[in-house]
């Protein structure tokens, strides 16, 4: 019995494929498909539900095994990774939930998304995201975990960018995803981390370890895997990206950002309960991030003028608050809480559009008074208090600007370093040069023809050539006077430049930061 | 070691030779690429064969073949393939073949001589791969220049064409110059060693070598001149500016086997480390610097690009880096993600190429300015170049995911630092070849030409295909290339890490 839990992610797995290898080929396209498309994405998901209700049910009688586990998916040395998944408990019951939102959602989309170009896709997309989901919530290992984690975001990003002719859709998608890989990367360090001081990769066994490791190691390791929950569940200092991501279909953002995914940050909190239990100073630091974005997010809300964005920033209260809980070790309030706040949340953003639809003509609720009166709090508010804006000249924007100077770097310095022979479309530029050749005369050619070099060797011969020219030149044949101090001027000016240039933030940073690095 | 009754070595490096040989002999070019073709399809069974007869409890070096070459240098004709190798000749004839399906149409001029040196490449490459004797391995390695000459310079794409042929060449001759070196160095020191006459103890062959005693400080030379031949081939950064050129200028099919095919990474792992097995773990940090400036210096270039084929370029110099760094991590698991990484290398890195060539081929440029809303006109080949990105990132699913996970892991085990050097390289890639998406596939179609252009034809999504399967199925199962490799690499890391490795898994 307990086996068949396997076949909950595979359904919609094999759901997913078979539409999405029947659209690329074309034989699901068009509206006279739609039905057939409907169905295998439907009865995939209705079969993973009630296969939920099955286990939970012999759950509740008999008992089910805490970890199942079905084999190994890569075993190299001492690394083994595991195909476990947790068949008992709060894992099972949040699945069965899951589940039954995506089996709601999925049937509303039907009619929705009816005669839409994108159908096929959206129901492709869709179901990948229920494997994505419930392999997330079911695996007993970490790294299992983050293949749901990885995945969710993938398909998140597919329908952020659904409309992927307009520019502001995929613009977005690809902004979310990027903010998104962050928290990935920080998860997969707290991945790296488990594997290499625990030796062991499984949720269950990882509290056992626990404590041969010291308090710093602890807390770099919870602090990886709260980063990550706290990049997926929108908490400050990354909450914009919630913002940007309602740009997909309705019933889309209902499951992705009011009700699933934008809880497996705090799902993940419930999975790493043990090692937070341990680190009081990275759950402190988890209920504060809480706090502050509860508040962040309660007064931007407030400001917001179309139904979607209050009440996406309504989630990110709330999620708030379910990290505040978290941290402080309400875990059975978080647990209340987090079920509530699913389904509430999920049947809101679903009922967003006829919501209006209903209250259309009835005067919308006021900004508070006190808010309305304090000017400048309120334009702050509206602005979202520029948290964007400054992260994006914190991060993005240096990067950038490395990135273009090295790019300079690149084609300017180390090209021409390198040595690369003149190109044949540069040698005979006109007419009148290629008749130059032939006369064998070399009218205007202000280069000394007889160290001209090719190849790295070459150069350096050439310029070795040159400079002492150069030097002879100037120094030597027209005399020491004054050509010498001119010279001298200009040279000291461009270390003075080049100081400069080195003295900027930028490099600074990342001078220190490569210091930093050889340190650790 | 096991003798197999029949060369497979040399009919793998003899077929595709005598397919070029057949297309001079026929007139008619339809001819000459259907023995084009059949040589590859051929060819790709037999590596197919090898790899199913290959026996994965062995970690030492298979399907030996020993013959007489040059007697008075002892040189033989030595060929030989172990876990760390088998995999690469099934993977290269399978992109070879992928390359000859995804030009059949687009080569116009002089076809017959582009498909024979594109066989002889093959042979070359496949020669490269299995030769365990040191001057055969440098004659195969240079062997794959003159093809690749005349490639670049009588088909390419772009007006500096024959320039960058050149540029090649001078970079890979360069290249080669610190490798011969270190090779008769060897070869000299074995002589020494044996105390026998120069002439008498030369010996080039690669598994006695491995085994001969060396003073530390020859074994630092050495070291230093294989890196430095290889790195210009893998290519490291600062050698790496032939590759952006190259892939501007050669024709796709090219770019997308010099990117697809990474001779430079493999010879480090099969040469380099184990040539100077004392000195190797004391200069490891040098290599893996090396390997992570790489990493963020492509990736930091790439986000300036404005043209498909430089960004693609950049960013597998980029993935390229982190490949050293697994390497010079010596843990099993980041030599694991090394290989798996270079073998998908040959799936993931040449199929973008292949699809930036058949936009190229459509559109005649690839410049961010002349695309835009790609995705509406050419679905299919948008599909496909959504499954090839997200495996190159390393989305679980798709063969990226582990080969990445283990890189990490490797990395991470070898130094803190440079784990998080990986994980923050990897994050600048994505944001590089996404950005890039959103701006040529995705949008609004703002020019006339792209609404008139024409989705894959059946025989590019044929050639596609083969690849993403492969991709797919690698993603799934990976344990079943880690077993190939896994005996080979235990004892290489035995060679000069004197860690307790168990062999368990052997018996």
């Amino acid at each position: 019995m307990e086996h068949f839990i396997i076949l909950i992610p595979l359904f919609p797995l094999i759901a997913a494929s078979c539409i999405g290898v029947l659209h690329l080929f074309g034989v699901l396209d068009g509206e006279k498909s739609e039905r057939t498309t409907a169905r295998i994405a439907n009865y995939a998901v209705g079969l993973s539900c009630l296969i939920c209700f099955l286990l939970l049910g012999h759950d509740y009688f008999y008992q089910n095994t805490a970890v199942l586990t079905l084999g190994h998916w890569v075993r190299i040395h001492d690394l083994e990774i595991k195909l476990n998944v947790f068949a008992h408990g709060f894992s099972l019951k949040l699945a069965t939930l899951f589940a039954l939102l995506l089996c709601i959602v999925m049937r509303f989309s039907v009619n929705y998304l009816h005669r839409e170009a994108g159908f096929h896709r959206f129901f492709f997309v869709l179901s990948l995201f229920a494997f994505a989901m419930f392999t997330l919530v079911l695996s007993a290992n970490v790294v299992g975990t983050f293949v749901g984690w990885e995945i969710a975001g993938l398909c998140s990003y597919l329908l952020i960018g659904y409309l992927y002719h307009r520019h502001y859709a995929t613009y977005n998608a690809t902004r979310v995803f990027i903010t998104n890989r962050l928290g990935d990367a920080a998860f997969i360090a707290g991945l790296v981390l488990c594997y290499l001081w625990l030796g062991n990769i499984d949720w269950l066994d990882i509290p056992v370890f626990l404590h041969q490791l010291s308090a710093q190691k602890l807390n770099l390791m919870a602090l990886c895997f709260v980063i990550a929950a706290m990049v997926k569940s929108a908490q400050l200092p990354f909450t914009p990206w919630l913002a940007r991501a309602i740009e997909g279909p309705t019933p889309s953002s209902a499951i992705f950002y009011g009700a699933i995914m934008i809880h497996s940050g705090v799902y993940l909190l419930f999975l790493i309960r043990p090692l937070l239990e341990l680190t009081p100073l990275i759950a402190g630091f988890v209920a504060m991030m809480g706090l502050l974005t509860a508040g962040y997010a309660y007064f931007v809300g407030l400001t917001q003028t179309d139904i979607k964005t209050s009440l996406i920033f309504a989630t990110s209260a709330q999620l708030g608050l379910l990290f505040l809980e978290c941290g402080l070790g309400f875990w059975q309030l978080a647990t209340w809480h987090l079920f509530a706040h699913i389904s509430v949340r999920g049947y809101q953003l679903l009922m967003a559009p006829s919501l209006l639809q209903t209250i259309s003509g009835t005067s919308i609720q006021k900004v508070p008074v006190f808010l309305a009166e304090n000017q400048r709090f309120y334009t702050y508010a509206t602005q979202r208090f520029w948290l964007e804006s400054m992260m994006d000249w914190l991060l993005i924007k240096p990067i950038l600007n490395l990135a273009s100077d090295l790019h300079f770097v690149d084609k300017q310095i180390i090209d021409p370093l390198m040595g690369s022979p003149a190109p044949t479309i540069h040698a005979i530029s006109s007419l009148a040069q290629a008749q130059e050749q032939t006369i064998g005369a070399h009218l205007d050619n202000t280069e000394d023809t007889f160290a001209q070099g090719s190849g790295l060797a070459g150069k350096l011969t050439q310029w070795t050539a040159t400079l002492l020219h150069w030097f002879e030149y100037h120094f030597i044949l027209q005399g020491v006077s004054e050509n010498v101090f001119r010279y001298g001027r200009h040279l000291g000016h461009i270390a003075n430049q080049t100081e400069l240039a080195l003295l900027k933030p930028r490099y600074l940073f990342t001078f220190i930061f490569i210091t930093l690095l050889v340190a650790l | 070691m096991n003798v197999s009754f029949l060369p497979m070595l040399s009919i793998l490096i003899g077929l595709p030779l005598v397919g070029a040989l057949l297309i001079a002999l026929v007139a008619h070019v339809k001819w000459a690429k259907m023995i084009a073709l059949t040589t590859a399809v051929l060819e790709l069974l037999v590596a197919v064969t090898l790899v199913f007869t290959f026996d994965t409890s062995h970690a030492d070096f298979q399907f030996i073949e020993q013959y007489a070459w040059i007697p008075t240098f002892h040189a033989t004709f030595f060929l030989g393939i172990d876990g760390i190798s088998v995999l690469f000749l099934p993977m290269t004839a399978l992109l070879v073949l992928v390359t000859i399906i995804a030009s059949w149409h687009s080569v116009q001029s002089l076809t017959r001589l582009h498909y024979a040196l594109l066989l002889v490449l093959e042979s070359a490459t496949i020669g490269v791969f299995s030769a365990l004797d040191m001057l055969l391995f440098f004659l195969f390695w240079e062997a794959t220049l003159p093809p690749l000459f005349f490639l670049i310079g009588l088909w390419g794409v772009g007006a500096k064409r024959s320039h960058a042929a050149l540029k090649y060449t001078l970079f890979m001759l360069c290249g080669g110059v610190p490798l011969l070196f270190a090779i008769i160095l060897l070869a000299v020191n074995h002589a020494h060693q044996m105390g026998e006459l120069l002439t008498q103890g030369l010996s080039f062959s690669f598994p006695v070598l491995l085994n001969t005693p060396m003073p530390d400080h020859l074994q630092t030379v050495i070291l230093c001149l294989l890196i430095l031949g290889f790195a210009v081939k893998t290519p490291l950064v600062p050698f790496h500016t032939w590759l952006p050129t190259v892939a501007m200028e050669s024709p796709t099919q090219l770019s997308a086997l010099l990117t697809g095919l990474k001779l430079g990474a493999f010879g480090l792992l099969r040469f380099a480390l184990p040539l100077a097995p004392n000195v190797a773990g004391h200069y490891a940090w040098l290599l893996a610097l090396f390997g992570a400036v790489t990493l963020i210096y492509g990736a930091l270039i790439a986000l300036q690009q404005t043209n498909l084929r430089q960004l693609l370029a950049y960013l597998s110099i980029s993935h390229v880096g982190f490949v050293t760094m697994g390497i010079a991590s010596l843990t099993l698991q980041g030599l694991q993600g090394a290989i798996f990484q270079l073998l998908n290398f040959t799936l993931i890195a040449s199929s973008l190429m292949l699809m930036a060539g058949f936009i190229q081929q459509r559109l005649g440029s690839t410049e961010l300015v002349h695309l835009g809303g790609i995705a509406k006109v050419m679905p299919t080949c948008t599909v496909f170049f959504y499954l090839c990105s997200v495996a190159s990132i390393g989305m679980p699913l798709t063969s990226g995911f582990p080969a990445e996970l283990l890189l990490i892991i490797g990395t991470f085990k070898y130094q803190f630092g440079l784990g998080v050097v990986g994980l923050f390289g990897s994050i600048l890639g994505v944001a590089a070849l996404f950005m890039f998406i959103q701006k040529t596939f995705l949008g609004e179609a703002r020019h006339l030409p792209i609404h008139q252009l024409v989705d894959l034809r059946f025989h590019e999504v044929w050639a596609l295909c083969l690849s993403s399967l492969l991709i797919l199925i690698f993603g799934l199962w990976p344990q079943y290339v880690f077993d190939i490799t896994q005996g080979s690499l235990a004892l290489w890391l035995n060679r000069f890490l004197n860690l307790p490795l168990t062999l368990s898994f052997i018996s």
